[in-house]
């Protein structure tokens, strides 16, 4: 097959996938939650919302096609260039999850007039359910290790490196753009190589000890069913740190290698890793989403036990997607729309976490901009 | 932990502080049996994020737990049950005494006649002895 018709390919089944993973939303969140509103279990199953969810389901599978017809008007328009098919994909990717926000706006507002008034009751489940951090712990070892090991390698090899390094490689793995040797240049990959492992090894060790919230009076098979997911989603997410650790720490030693002479670009590995991160995490969403609906909901049954806790409190969500409560000790919270967790943004660590994690990456993406760079092949 | 499941649950209308509230469902499953001595209570931290709360609401809830004899704070092992004393203590029952004649002259006043107050402390020490006090949730 032509790589340009391969790539364009690649990029629909990506919106493919992502547009699904939208669609499917609304099904597979909790009962009684309806787009980041609490309406209680028995107006979910009426008629006011199956009509909100029906009018989200028809117009995101209208943006899909649009965008799907744009991508492709877009690649084929000009010289169908990899660069352009490129841009048509993720752009048309882009207005697919602007439209997906912009719809979930509207649907909020009308969910919200179906909103339960008054405070829910809070309830904790007094029962020892099993809960194990081993494997968030170990991913937070394995992507410590290769960070460590990555930015070791970059900072024993800096003197020995020529003026000029590469600091862009093409599909090929073939270095295309090279920078004058300098901090940044050089050091900014392994230091991403650790900070993006690490912060994503973090992430699964506070998912395995998110809030928990429970319908009251359904003998515990809610809070049963919700650790049973909060286990598999920070499983899932270990393994996703450990995949984009390994990924990066050998972007970065074959990029000091090839500023050395050592290699001449990437290794196949780095484009097979990056492969099996992109289906691990695709593939590992749509589970999650499946096999078990948000926060352990296929597992629950068709319940009409209230749900409690923060779930429930519609006074302390904004626009249904941010949890703010300051009493609330909690770090992460599930969401009210959508598979995973959330951050309680009335918990100054947890939103001093987030500020760092936007800091680096502003940082990384603002000092590879000002870097000054020159194309061209290997040197 | 518990010898059977226990629901502990916060009203935000309800009468009584949240701390209040946290405390007595505690204690009604200890005299319920529901929670035998030995049994170990959830952590601080992880009811206070079950319920939404502050760490210190917890805190203090098991204070006053503890002042009133149902528990013992650990500093490693956490809050325990512990079992009811096996013979009185003068030092111990004296107040308690004091402040069960109070609630019993406040009844008086409020009407309720001696028999009416007989009937009550009797259905009230049936319910102690069976443990099967109202308010205890269970699941």
């Amino acid at each position: 097959m032509n790589p340009t018709v391969l790539l364009l390919v690649i990029l629909a089944v990506q919106s493919l996938v992502v547009g699904g993973l939208l669609l499917i939303q609304p099904y597979v969140t909790r009962r009684g939650l309806l787009f980041g509103v609490y309406v209680g279990e028995e107006a979910w199953d009426g008629p006011e919302a199956r009509a909100i969810t029906t009018a989200w389901t028809r117009g995101l599978v209208t943006a899909l096609v649009v965008s799907l017809v744009l991508a492709v008007a877009v690649a084929f328009a000009g010289d169908a260039s990899p660069a352009r098919v490129t841009l048509a994909g993720v752009g048309s990717l882009l207005l697919l999850v602007l439209y997906s926000y912009v719809a979930y706006l509207g649907a909020y507002r009308k969910a919200r007039h179906l909103a339960v008034v008054g405070a829910p009751a809070a309830a904790s489940l007094v029962r020892d359910l099993p809960h194990s951090l081993a494997v968030p712990l170990t991913a937070l070892v394995v992507a410590t290790c290769v960070g460590v090991a990555a930015v070791a390698y970059a900072a024993l090899h800096y003197a020995q490196m020529p003026a000029e390094v590469p600091t862009h490689f093409g599909f090929s793995g073939a270095p295309d753009a090279w920078s004058p040797r300098s901090f940044g240049a050089v050091m900014m990959l392994p230091m991403g190589a650790l900070f993006m492992g690490v912060s994503l090894a973090l992430i699964a060790c506070l998912t395995a000890r998110a809030k928990r919230a429970i319908r009251v009076g359904d003998a515990g098979v809610s809070l049963a069913a919700q650790v049973r997911f909060r286990n598999a989603m920070a499983t899932f997410l270990g393994g996703v740190a450990v995949l984009v650790s390994l990924m990066m720490g050998l972007m970065s030693v074959f990029s000091v290698r090839t500023a050395m002479g050592l290699a001449s670009g990437m290794p196949a590995a780095v484009m097979v890793l990056t492969l099996v991160l992109l289906v691990y995490a695709l593939g590992g969403s749509i589970y999650l989403a499946v096999r078990f609906g948000q926060g352990g909901s296929k597992l629950e049954g068709r319940t009409s036990a209230p749900l409690s806790n923060g779930l429930a409190d519609n006074a302390h969500w904004v626009l249904g997607m941010f949890y703010v409560n300051r009493d609330d000790p909690s770090f992460m919270v599930e969401k009210r729309f959508g598979i995973g967790y959330t951050l309680n943004f009335g918990n100054p660590k947890a939103v001093a976490l987030l500020v760092v994690f936007l800091a680096f990456i502003l940082y990384t993406v603002v000092s590879g901009l000002m870097m000054p760079q020159t194309s061209g092949p290997a040197r | 932990m518990a010898s059977e499941d226990l629901t502990i649950v916060l009203e935000r209308n309800a009468e009584g502080a949240a701390y209040e509230q946290i405390a007595a469902q505690i204690r009604d499953a200890i005299v319920a049996g529901t929670l035998e001595p030995g049994a170990v209570l959830p952590g601080v931290r992880g009811l206070a994020s079950d319920l939404g709360i502050n760490f210190n609401t917890v805190a203090r809830a098991y204070r006053l737990l503890e002042e009133q004899g149902f528990v013992r704070i650990r500093d490693r092992s956490g809050v325990e049950v512990v079992r009811p004393a096996s013979r009185p203590s003068p030092v111990q029952s004296a107040p308690l005494e004091r402040e069960l004649w109070q609630v019993l002259t406040r009844l008086r006043q409020a009407g309720v006649t001696i028999p009416d107050l007989r009937r009550l402390v009797d259905s009230q020490l049936g319910a102690l002895d069976g443990g099967s006090r109202p308010g205890v949730k269970s699941s």
